[in-house]
C-alpha cells in the first residue's frame, strides 16, 4: 500500500498519483422544445460511452445550459465526447448523433466547443434528406436543415475538436459499507458535475470494475483489478486493508487537464468533507508506474 | 477610432471612383499623400484634394463628410475598419467588400453590395436597384456579410446571391431574389411584385408580397426553428440595426418550382 499523505477528518489520503492519457474531445449542443427532451437526446446519445476501449468513445454530459445559452433559446444540454483522435471522434459522431439527436422530437444539435481545429458534424446524417436538406450560413457558422417528420432538424455543419484533452483521471475511494461508499461517491460525483469541461463516463459516473491492463486470457487487454477486488484478499496480493468491503472508482475525462484536476480537488473535497461518517476510510488512485500516461495528478497536490 | 476626415467642398463636377478611400489602404500615408490620390473619371485627372478637404491621420476608420449621387464605388474592397459618409453616395457601394463596416448617412444608388463577401453595410436611406447583385463579369452576386437599409430597397435585390442576408425596413421593389442560389432577404415590411422569380435556394421573409407568381407553391403553417437561429444571430451581430424577432410559426411558400424548387418564401403575418 501506497504512504499516507494526509488524513482529513479520518479519510487517509494515499501519496500516489492518478496517471491519465492524452485524448481528443469534442463538445455538443443538443437543445429541444423542452429541457426534458434535450436531455433525453442527451442521455441517449451519451450512452454506451463508458470506456473507448469497448464502446469507440466516453461520452457524458457536462451541463445543462438555459435558453439564453443556445443557439436557437431553447433550453440545451453541452455533451463531450473523447477517443484517441479526431477521426474516431467524428466517426462517433456521425453514428451517435444520427441515430440518437435526428431522431429525437423537436431537437437540434450544434458546437459547444471553439476551437481552432474543426471537424465535421453534418457528414452523413444530413443525406437522410434525400435531397431536400439545404444549408443556411449565417456568419461564419453553417447550419443544415433536414425535413424531419416534425419539422427541420437542424444541425451545425462543422465542431471544435481538441487534441489537448485527457481522458482517465480517476479516484479509488475504499469503505467499510458499500451503501455508504455510494452514497458518498455520489456526492463527490455532483460535485465534479459542476466543472465546466468534464464527465465522469461510467455510470452515474461511479465505476465498480475497475480494471489492469492485460489477463492471463491471450488477446484480453484489461481484466479486473485483483489487488482492489476484497473476495481476494488474501488470495493475491492486496492493496486492502482487512476492514474495506468495498471500492469504488470515479473516472474523469476533460476538455483540459486543469479541468481533470479541478474535478479531482472537487471530488476529494467532497468525499473528505463527511466521508467517514459513511464508512468511507482511504482515497487512493490508480497508475501503471507513471510510464504510459502523459498526465500524474498527484492526491496531495490536490487537497482541499 | 481614430482617421483621417474628407470634407466636401463642393459638388462634383464628373463621377468619381471612390474605390481607393478605405482605412487599408489610407495605411500608412500622410494627410498630404491622401490629396493627391486620383479619383477622377475623366481625363482631368481630379484628386481627393480637388474635392475633398483632408484632416487627420491614418486609423481604423475613414469619415466622409457630405455626399453626392456621384460618389461611385464607396467602400468597394472595404476589408477591415469602418468608413463613414454622411449623406448619399452612387452606384456600386460596397461592392466586393471583404469585411469591415460601412455606414451611409442617405441614399444608395444601384448595385449596393454588388458580389460582396463579408462585412456590415447600413445604410439610412434608401438603395436602389439590384441590391447583393452581380458585379459585371463576375459569376455570382451577394456571397456574405450583411446588409440593412432603413429605407425602401428597388428592384431585382439578391440576383444570384449565394450567402449572406439584406434586411430592409421598407418595401423590396419587384422580383426580389430573382436567382437566388442562397441567402436571406428579410423587409419588415413587404415584397412587391413576384419576388423569388427563378430562385433555386434561399429564403425571403416578409409580412406580405403584393404579387406572388404562380409557381410557388403554399406549403402552409411552420415552426422553423432556423427562425429562431436567425433571430437571435441577426440580433448579436446587429445589435440595434437588428429588426425585431420573427415570430414562432409562419406561412411557408416553396419556390421556384418552375427549376427547382428548394428556396422558400415566408410569410410572417
Amino acid at each position: 500500500m501506497a504512504k499516507e499523505a494526509a488524513n482529513i477528518n479520518g479519510v487517509s489520503i494515499d501519496d500516489t498519483f492518478a496517471e491519465a492519457f492524452g485524448m481528443t474531445g469534442t463538445a455538443i449542443i443538443i437543445t429541444a422544445d423542452s429541457a426534458k427532451w434535450a436531455m433525453q437526446s442527451a442521455v441517449t446519445m451519451t450512452g454506451f460511452g463508458t470506456s473507448v476501449i469497448g464502446c469507440g468513445a466516453e461520452c457524458g454530459i457536462d451541463r445543462e445550459l438555459s435558453p439564453d445559452e443556445t443557439p436557437d433559446g431553447r433550453p440545451g444540454v453541452r455533451c463531450l465526447i473523447f477517443s484517441f483522435s479526431p477521426d474516431m471522434v467524428a466517426g462517433q459522431l456521425k453514428n451517435r448523433v444520427g441515430q440518437c439527436v435526428l431522431t429525437s422530437p423537436g431537437s437540434a444539435c450544434y458546437n459547444g466547443l471553439e476551437a481552432k481545429d474543426k471537424i465535421k458534424l453534418s457528414t452523413g446524417f444530413r443525406y437522410f434528406g434525400d435531397g431536400w436538406q439545404t444549408a443556411k450560413k449565417l456568419g461564419a457558422r453553417r447550419f443544415w436543415r433536414v425535413p424531419v417528420m416534425d419539422g427541420e432538424f437542424i444541425a451545425e455543419d462543422t465542431v471544435g475538436v481538441t487534441t489537448e484533452a485527457v481522458g482517465g483521471g480517476n479516484l479509488l475511494v475504499l469503505g467499510k459499507d458499500r451503501v455508504g461508499l455510494l452514497e458518498v461517491c455520489e456526492d463527490a460525483v455532483a460535485a465534479m458535475a459542476k466543472i465546466d469541461d468534464v464527465i465522469t463516463p461510467f455510470p452515474g459516473g461511479i465505476v465498480r470494475s475497475g480494471s489492469k491492463v492485460g489477463s492471463k486470457y491471450k488477446g484480453v487487454i484489461a481484466s479486473t483489478n485483483d489487488a482492489f477486488c476484497p473476495t481476494l484478499r488474501g488470495a493475491v496480493k492486496s492493496e486492502l486493508s482487512p476492514d474495506t468491503l468495498a471500492v469504488l472508482e470515479i473516472v474523469i475525462d476533460g476538455l483540459t487537464s486543469k479541468s481533470v484536476a479541478d474535478a479531482m480537488r472537487a471530488g476529494i473535497t467532497s468525499i473528505t468533507g463527511g466521508g467517514a461518517a459513511k464508512g468511507v476510510t482511504r482515497i487512493t488512485a490508480g497508475n501503471y508506474g507513471g510510464n504510459l500516461g502523459q498526465h500524474h495528478y498527484h492526491l496531495k497536490d490536490l487537497l482541499p | 477610432m481614430s482617421g483621417f476626415e474628407l470634407k466636401l467642398k463642393a459638388a462634383p463636377a464628373e463621377r468619381l471612383d471612390l474605390s481607393g478611400l478605405t482605412p487599408s489602404a489610407l495605411a500608412g500615408m500622410t494627410a498630404g499623400d491622401v490629396a493627391k490620390i486620383g479619383i477622377g473619371t475623366s481625363k482631368a485627372h481630379v484628386t481627393v484634394g480637388d474635392v475633398f478637404t483632408v484632416a487627420g491621420a491614418a486609423g481604423d476608420t475613414l469619415r466622409i463628410s457630405g455626399g453626392s449621387d456621384r460618389f461611385d464605388f464607396v467602400g468597394a474592397k472595404l476589408d477591415a475598419g469602418t468608413l463613414v459618409v454622411t449623406e448619399e453616395v452612387g452606384v456600386f457601394a460596397a461592392a466586393q467588400m471583404k469585411g469591415g463596416r460601412l455606414e451611409i448617412g442617405g441614399n444608395v444608388g444601384l448595385g449596393l453590395g454588388a458580389a460582396m463577401k463579408g462585412g456590415v453595410v447600413h445604410v439610412k436611406g434608401s438603395a436602389g436597384d439590384l441590391v447583393g447583385g452581380l458585379r459585371p463579369g463576375e459569376q455570382y452576386g451577394m456571397q456574405g456579410g450583411t446588409i440593412v437599409v432603413d429605407g425602401d430597397i428597388g428592384e431585382r435585390a439578391g440576383d444570384r446571391m449565394r450567402r449572406g442576408t439584406i434586411i430592409a425596413r421598407g418595401m423590396f421593389g419587384k422580383w426580389a431574389g430573382t436567382r437566388l442560389m442562397g441567402g436571406t432577404l428579410w423587409t419588415t415590411k413587404g415584397f412587391g411584385d413576384e419576388p423569388g422569380l427563378q430562385m433555386r435556394r434561399g429564403t425571403l421573409i416578409a409580412p406580405s408580397v403584393s404579387r406572388m407568381i404562380s409557381t410557388f407553391g403554399d406549403g402552409g403553417m411552420h415552426d422553423l426553428t432556423i427562425l429562431r437561429i436567425l433571430s437571435r444571430d441577426t440580433a448579436q451581430r446587429l445589435g440595434e440595426l437588428s429588426p425585431p424577432p420573427l415570430p414562432a410559426k409562419v406561412r411557408k411558400y416553396s419556390g421556384d418550382l418552375s427549376i427547382f424548387g428548394k428556396g422558400e418564401l415566408l410569410l410572417t403575418s
